[in-house]
């Protein structure tokens, strides 16, 4: 949510002063299991990933893995080789990147 | 009446003032909004920009041919969110007549590595917009806060500006958390 | 059994007897807060002028406020339910600050800037939440006023249970003048209580659920079915130089598209987009007039991209969503907010001949105390 949206509840329907408070922040974190990694997304207020845009794209910019989060708001895929990252890509502004690195588990 | 909520039978001066006034006291309830007041008024005024831009000092960006500045909404480091990790939120001021060919900012802890992860979008006026960025954990003090600008035209611009600069309190909390690991 | 239910009932409300007084109260004023501010602040009204007998469309409105507000841009706009209330145009001034201002509907005239803090925002904060602030959740605020929602909802149960065969009253009312304060208090209690009661369980089942969605929200749980947020894709927006060569936007043009999209659809408010993926949207009250429903529009293309009806909303959407309107009654006009406000009155003195009984029992009971003790006293020199 946005600091416009706040200020017009601010004027109008809760008067809410929020800024992190109301927002409705996509997230995603991914766990390494053996070779394969497993990502859950979403929305912080609960709304699910179902459909959402999730590649798997390498540190040379080639998408690897082209997905869709599914309807358990989760995608698993085999680890693949090299340095990569995963792009949670629900539009412009609305994405979450997740490094390798910060895979939950990783061998490093 | 003997029913319902007894007076008790204290003898002494105290406790006979207790039971008389033991009701009273959430009164004393108002004195919160009294207390919190003056940060209401304060947090309304940074919302609608009557405070200026952020809380923080607006430092200027060069991002390609524009003149940007931003400033840290809060004076406070990164929140932990939960699920949606640690976030900071930031404004920006476009430079005069650039609103007609920016087409969009966005913000990231680090440099980015395309447009599709340029990170946070600005959302607001061009005299002032807002956004909200996830720290990620990989982020260390060594990395700064980058600017992207997309023009109209299909133009990308990257800028940066060193953390400590727009947010000591954000590269002092990376700087505790680097210690930690 | 009714000398234990009496016993919880006091238990329930008497501590805290003067908090509940001022939650009560400062929300029987915020129902009528903006009443209050059309009374005292003739910029807030919608005059019409002499020789002008429609409305403005959007567009003409709008052009007409950036005549008078250059270099401001339109960040939303609002047309209050009751007409009698002049619409709100919110711009994001020059210097940064954005401000809504009150405009004449019949002739764009801007009346008056709204304050960031008015009257009303300061009363819905005060009730609502104490002012205390929201960092990283819902207020503490928040949730210590929509807690007393479950002592209240407890208070008309156990009065009920206290006051057996409580329809008799309906038919006898009994308030008794002139036999001393307890009496009278003890009357009004119970005559105000047993006409209550439907207002006192909506106000306590409504604040229970803002107290379970403050919860929620905090836990990340969400009921909505409002799905992903819309953001345009950047390959669909127009590559242009500037952005003065993207064709031009039309509210009423949007407005008429939507209407086509969902017939019903009313407009209340139009938010433009925060930024170049953001749509624009549409919002009014549904047939059911206590959701609201919404249009999202490429401003681009025009086109609808998304609906959401009242069909749209899932059961327990439908529920809650009506929670808040059902707590502040303003979906039906002025005539429900004046009775929201008289029960709201009714209900804040309520909580005080509450206290009142007890004081007076209380001081009875003093007297009576007082008295066996001085006698206590006396006993040993006998």
């Amino acid at each position: 949510m946005t600091i416009r949206k706040l200020t017009f509840l601010t004027a109008t329907l809760l008067g809410a002063s929020a800024l992190p408070a109301l927002a409705h922040y996509p997230f995603c974190t991914c766990e390494a299991h053996g070779a394969d990694v497993i990502c859950t997304g979403g929305f912080s207020d609960g709304t699910s990933a179902e459909g959402v845009k999730l590649d798997v794209i390498s540190y040379e910019e080639d998408v690897l893995i082209p997905a869709k989060f599914d309807a358990s708001s989760k995608y698993s895929f085999q680890k693949p080789e090299g340095e990569f990252y995963i792009l949670f890509d629900a539009g412009p502004g609305h994405i979450v990147e997740v490094d390798w690195q910060d895979v939950e588990g990783i061998e490093q | 009446m003997s029913a319902g909520v007894q007076r008790g039978e204290a003898r002494t001066r105290l406790g006979r003032w207790w039971q008389d006034w033991r009701f009273h006291l959430s009164a004393l309830a108002v004195l919160v909004p009294l207390a919190a007041l003056p940060r209401y008024y304060s947090d309304i005024s940074l919302f609608t920009g009557d405070a200026g831009l952020g809380s923080g000092e607006a430092k200027h960006v060069q991002v390609g041919p524009f003149d940007l500045q931003i400033a840290e909404f809060w004076l406070t480091a990164p929140i932990d969110m939960g699920v949606a990790g640690a976030r900071k939120q930031f404004s920006v001021s476009l430079c005069q007549g650039c609103e007609h060919r920016i087409r969009a900012i966005h913000a990231r802890f680090g440099k980015p590595r395309s447009l599709r992860a340029a990170g946070a979008l600005f959302s607001g006026s061009h005299v002032r917009q807002t956004a909200d960025l996830q720290v990620p954990p990989s982020v260390d003090s060594s990395d700064n806060l980058w600017l992207t600008v997309e023009e109209w035209d299909g133009t990308v611009h990257h800028g940066d500006i060193a953390v400590d600069q727009v947010s000591p309190a954000t590269a002092a909390w990376l700087a505790r958390k680097e210690k930690q690991q | 059994m009714a000398r234990l239910w009496l016993l919880l009932h006091g238990w329930l409300a008497l501590p805290v007897w003067a908090y509940v007084f001022f939650i009560c109260v400062t929300g029987t004023i915020a129902t009528v807060s903006h009443e209050i501010v059309w009374l005292f602040d003739p910029s807030v009204r919608a005059s019409q002028p002499a020789g002008i007998e429609e409305r403005m469309g959007a567009d003409a409105l709008i052009a007409k406020v950036m005549e008078q507000r250059p270099g401001s841009e339109m960040q939303w706009v609002s047309w209050p339910v009751e007409t009698h209330f002049a619409p709100t145009v919110f711009v994001s001034e020059p210097s940064g600050r954005g401000v809504g201002l009150y405009v004449n509907p019949y002739d764009g005239h801007v009346q008056g800037e709204a304050a960031s803090v008015g009257f009303s925002t300061f009363m819905r904060a005060l009730h609502g939440w104490l002012f205390l602030p929201w960092t990283t959740g819902y207020s503490w605020g928040w949730y210590a006023v929509a807690f007393m929602g479950i002592p209240m909802l407890g208070s008309v149960i156990t009065g009920i249970l206290v006051y057996k065969k409580f329809w008799r009253a309906y038919f006898k009312p009994r308030l008794r003048i002139g036999k001393g304060a307890r009496l009278f208090w003890g009357d009004f209690h119970r005559l105000a209580g047993i006409w209550s009661i439907p207002f006192i369980i909506i106000i306590a089942v409504s604040a229970i659920w803002f107290f379970v969605e403050a919860i929620l929200s905090d836990t990340g749980v969400t009921v909505s079915t409002a799905g992903i947020p819309t953001v345009l894709e950047r390959e669909s927006i127009p590559v242009v130089s500037q952005s003065d060569d993207l064709p031009p936007v039309s509210l009423d043009g949007m407005i008429a598209t939507a209407q086509t999209a969902h017939s019903g659809l009313r407009t209340d408010s139009i938010f433009m987009p925060g930024n170049a993926f953001d749509p624009v949207q549409i919002f009014g009250r549904g047939s059911y007039p206590l959701v609201f429903e919404s249009a999202t529009i490429d401003p681009y293309s025009g086109e609808v991209v998304k609906l959401r009806r009242v069909s749209d909303y899932s059961v327990v959407e439908l529920v809650t969503n009506s929670m808040r309107p059902l707590h502040t009654g303003d979906f039906m006009g002025l005539w429900l907010k004046v009775i929201y406000f008289s029960f709201g009155l009714l209900l804040s003195m309520m909580v005080l001949s509450g206290m009142l009984i007890w004081t007076k029992r209380t001081v009875r009971e003093t007297r009576d105390i007082l008295r066996e003790g001085r006698a206590g006293r006396l006993e040993p020199a006998e």
